[in-house]
């Protein structure tokens, strides 16, 4: 689903250049669902932007579901964004004078879809986070929890490959968290891969891998459960 | 996509009702001054006879005095060789080249009305020839021009302003009754159909102006001359001439206009010629003696000559445009202000797909509809310094009105001055980094 090897991003001012990411591989399969930690710092929202193609890096390569994503256009990249990704943030990113259906309807809207199926996929999304009954309320009327679940029902309206959070759960109380965290796996259990940056390490523990990483490299790739069965360590 | 920005741009409108309200009135205000000016100019300036004006002309014959002439002025600019003298009129018009000749000159002529309980009306009017009508495309509410035997004879006939028809004899029509004008008795064969040409190009010399009062009387050139009718404007005369009317019609005093129409704008230089020539057979007559050149102007070079639009009314626009890139340096930094408040919608729109052009066009359309409420604000200003400005005199009140591509000029002026105060802010918007702003919210 996404793959970056030897990859590289260096932010340069006039007198610094500072390496976020270098030599930085990472593999992540379809159907994945992937959590990221590390302290702060050291690289994991660069690379989550890198991922989901709001940045671009300095060397290496990124191959995004099968294709190679260097050196393409604003154009294609938002396309392909458009296309495969979806994203999930901290700070739930709704767009506060649109209607719950109107911000889900911003990436279908860049998608070219028709009327119908924009509604019919709408409708879908939002029954799917428990708040169809509620699409022509504003965010400022509903709680955090719901707000990050119209959030999950905006980046699921466009059926993205692969979902990309930052940490979703991070301004929510224990139990919307938790409501949160279980509807993640359930669309990661529906096929859809996820790839979560996270700093709480129980959240951690629930995916099928935790990657982390240290001073712009993954420091190791812990695979869990019944499937365990690979431990790297990567050197600075 | 077009119509989902469009709903954007007009939801935006509400977002900061303050911000927006400033933006639009000062678009508005900047809008409402220049089409006021512009409006003005375009009237004056407009072609009052497009579908001939390049086929008539008015000749200009120097038949002033050797005396105080300089030919080496390259602007020699004299009233007196701007009207006719009557020998030039008649002999144009008995033998001058073209489809069509036309002579005039102004009068004053005090009218008795039928119903005796009103008092004499003092009208305004010109003597001229048949042919008049037909140069200029007159239009007949009631009857036509008199006729050529008519023309010619100099019969005791007249065509009226529907104005001054319905003064005189009410809703009815008028033709075949009896007037009595200038202590004359005329019988009127037409009524005019609310001829009023914008610049009024055939009395550009001499006469009320450009934009003055309509014609309420018109008679027969020879009709006129015959009643030895006075001539009402002002008339050039470069020495002294015989006492009387026959002294004046025998005199170089210049007081008549003429125009020729020909057949095609193409035949200006064989008419160019015939003019010359005819100059050159009067200079063997011992008269035009500064041997000076020969000028056609048809009717927009005509409008030029004349200066129908003065200095002060292309500066007044250059001012209102100055004005207007004031307003519009003002707008830009209302639309970067707006636009800074909505860089995380834009990071949360990138997030989701849209590329900086999408962006740019979202916040382009947006800025469009700025300009749309702009110019709809703007119109009602412009209408309203129109009236003001029409109040001010009776000519300023002929110009000072909005025509339909005026009132289309306001919007496209109102949307191209918003899009391209939109430009840089909307270039700003679309160069925000995303992902900066997804984490800051």
């Amino acid at each position: 689903m996404l793959r970056m090897t030897n990859l590289s991003k260096v932010y340069r001012t006039h007198m610094i250049e500072t390496h976020a990411l270098r030599g930085f591989e990472i593999q992540v399969n379809k159907g994945e669902f992937v959590t990221v930690t590390g302290p702060s710092g050291s690289g994991k929202t660069s690379f989550l932007n890198i991922a989901g193609l709001l940045e671009e890096f300095t060397d290496g390569d990124y191959i995004l579901d099968g294709v190679n994503v260097k050196g393409m256009d604003d154009n294609a990249r938002s396309r392909l964004r458009n296309e495969k990704l979806g994203f999930i943030f901290q700070g739930f990113n709704l767009i506060p004078d649109l209607s719950l259906f109107d911000n889900v309807d911003v990436p279908l809207r860049y998608r070219g879809f028709n009327a119908k199926e924009r509604k019919e996929r709408i409708e879908d999304a939002l029954a799917k986070v428990g708040l169809a009954s509620r699409m022509k309320h504003y965010p400022a009327e509903l709680s955090g929890g719901q707000q990050q679940r119209v959030a999950i029902a905006r980046a699921l309206a466009g059926s993205p490959k692969l979902l990309l959070a930052d940490e979703p759960t991070g301004n929510l109380d224990t139990q919307m968290a938790r409501g949160v965290m279980e509807l993640l796996e359930e669309i990661n259990a529906q096929g859809t891969t996820i790839l979560m940056v996270t700093h709480d390490p129980e959240l951690a523990t629930r995916s099928q891998r935790n990657v982390h990483i240290i001073d712009g490299q993954v420091s190791d790739l812990v695979r869990k459960g019944p499937s365990l069965v690979d431990t790297r360590s990567h050197s600075a | 996509m077009f119509s989902y920005y469009f709903k954007l741009g007009v939801r935006s409108l509400r977002r900061n009702p303050a911000l927006t309200a400033l933006m639009v009135l000062t678009l508005a205000v900047g809008v409402a001054a220049s089409v006021s000016t512009l409006t003005i100019l375009h009237i004056m300036s407009s072609n009052p006879i497009p579908q001939k004006s390049e086929r008539l002309f008015a000749p200009v014959i120097d038949n002033g005095p050797l005396e105080g002439y300089n030919p080496a002025d390259p602007d020699n600019r004299n009233s007196s060789n701007e009207q006719m003298s009557y020998i030039d009129t008649m002999n144009l018009l008995k033998n001058g080249y073209g489809e069509r000749r036309t002579a005039l000159y102004g009068i004053g002529a005090p009218i008795e009305p039928p119903r005796k309980d009103m008092g004499v009306i003092s009208a305004q009017g010109i003597a001229t020839t048949r042919d008049f009508f037909a140069m200029f495309d007159v239009p007949f509410l009631y009857g036509q021009a008199w006729s050529e035997a008519e023309d010619k004879a100099g019969a005791d006939v007249a065509v009226l302003s529907s104005a001054m028809a319905e003064k005189l004899f009410g809703a009815a029509n008028p033709v075949g009754q009896r007037v009595r004008i200038a202590q004359q008795d005329y019988q009127i064969v037409g009524v005019l159909n609310n001829y009023r040409p914008r610049p009024k190009f055939f009395r550009l010399v001499g006469g009320p102006g450009a934009f003055g009062q309509e014609e309420e009387v018109m008679l027969p050139l020879s009709t006129a001359i015959r009643h030895e009718t006075p001539h009402n404007g002002s008339m050039s005369c470069s020495s002294n001439r015989e006492a009387g009317w026959q002294g004046l019609l025998r005199s170089e005093c210049t007081w008549l206009q003429f125009f020729f129409e020909t057949k095609s704008a193409s035949e200006r230089g064989q008419l160019q010629s015939w003019l010359n020539n005819y100059a050159d057979d009067q200079r063997k007559l011992g008269r035009l003696k500064r041997n000076a050149p020969n000028r056609l102007y048809d009717v927009m070079e005509w409008l030029e000559y004349r200066k129908v639009v003065g200095n002060d009314s292309r500066l007044a626009a250059w001012l209102a445009f100055g004005f207007l890139a004031l307003c519009l340096v003002n707008t830009i930094g209302l639309l970067l202000a707006k636009f800074s408040v909505r860089a995380s919608e834009v990071g949360i729109r990138r997030a989701l797909g849209a590329s900086r052009a999408e962006i740019f066009q979202q916040f382009l359309t947006e800025t469009a509809v700025v300009g749309l409420a702009g110019g709809l604000l703007g119109l009602l200003l412009a209408f309203g310094a129109l009236a003001i400005i029409g109040m001010q005199s009776k000519e300023m009140q002929v110009v000072a009105h909005m025509d339909l591509p005026m009132l289309a000029l306001t919007f496209v002026l109102a949307l191209l001055a918003a899009v391209l105060a939109g430009l840089i802010p909307t270039w700003r918007a679309c160069k925000i980094t995303p992902a900066i702003q997804l984490k800051s919210q």
